[in-house]
């Protein structure tokens, strides 16, 4: 799932359960059953986890975009090497070690 | 949520959660429960009173108990536990209270009841002091819910008077 369809999963998983509790409280209070509160609750329940658990394609609409393999030898990973900066990472975190 | 297992145990805890919330939304709606209850008890016959080797008075009655409990019942009740108890006071306590009888009543159908019965406990005294004594009868109850606060309340029924000599 990509970081829309995660944040979209959360948003409909708390809107489905408070709404499904929100049902069945109000079908048991009026109907005076309060079995039948657990039922709708529990089928609130399943039909949330059918909807947000599974990794739908609706879930994946805004896909991250990867490097190809070929770009990346193209851009190297910055290195930090102990003699070339050791002057100037005076300022910087880790350069103990030469001092 | 970023795995199956993420998302599954977050649907779980939270769904957990909300019920927890239902449950105490339940029990609270209780409150907005305005009973009548009617109760009444009338003793039909003194069978024996005596004074007992150890020198505690006992007696057994016959009793009809009445009642129509059943405003009681919410949709969240699970059953209404009822007892009648004889109240008195005594030169050594303040208080006596002495079961008499109970039930559980299952269901608002079974709760509008008239019971016939001697007295299912044994109505004993500390001591010698029911000679012509007046006392009380109380019908209390626990409401039981299926979930949260149980409620209880009672209804004190009076003038009921001992005989003077043992029988």
């Amino acid at each position: 799932m990509d970081w829309q369809g995660q944040k979209r999963a959360e948003m409909l998983m708390q809107v489905l359960l408070v709404a499904s509790a929100v049902a069945a409280f109000l079908a048991g209070y009026v109907l005076a059953d309060f079995q039948l509160m657990l039922l709708v609750y529990a089928g609130g329940v399943v039909l949330t986890a059918l909807v947000t658990v599974p990794n739908w394609p609706f879930f994946n609409r805004n896909p991250l975009k990867w490097l190809d393999a070929s770009d990346a030898e193209r851009h190297p990973r910055p290195q930090v090497s102990a003699g070339a900066a050791a002057g100037a990472a005076g300022g910087k975190k880790k350069s103990g070690k030469n001092k | 949520m970023h795995s199956f297992g993420h998302r599954a145990n977050a649907v779980a805890t939270f769904a957990v959660t909300i019920l927890a919330a239902m449950c105490f939304a339940a029990s609270f709606s209780d409150n907005f429960n305005s009973p009548y209850p009617t109760a009444a008890v009338k003793i039909l016959n003194i069978n024996w009173f005596q004074k007992e080797a150890n020198g505690n008075d006992e007696v057994s009655m016959t009793l009809n108990i009445s009642a129509d409990l059943s405003s009681l019942f919410t949709w969240n009740t699970k059953q209404v536990f009822v007892f009648v108890a004889a109240e008195y006071e005594t030169p050594q306590n303040a208080l006596n209270q002495v079961s008499l009888w109970d039930g559980i009543i299952p269901s608002k159908e079974h709760a509008k009841f008239l019971i016939h019965t001697t007295n299912k406990y044994r109505y004993i005294d500390q001591g010698s002091n029911l000679k012509g004594k007046d006392f009380n009868l109380t019908m209390h109850w626990h409401i039981m819910p299926k979930t949260g606060k149980m409620f209880a309340d009672k209804i004190v029924m009076t003038g009921y008077r001992l005989p003077e000599q043992y029988r």
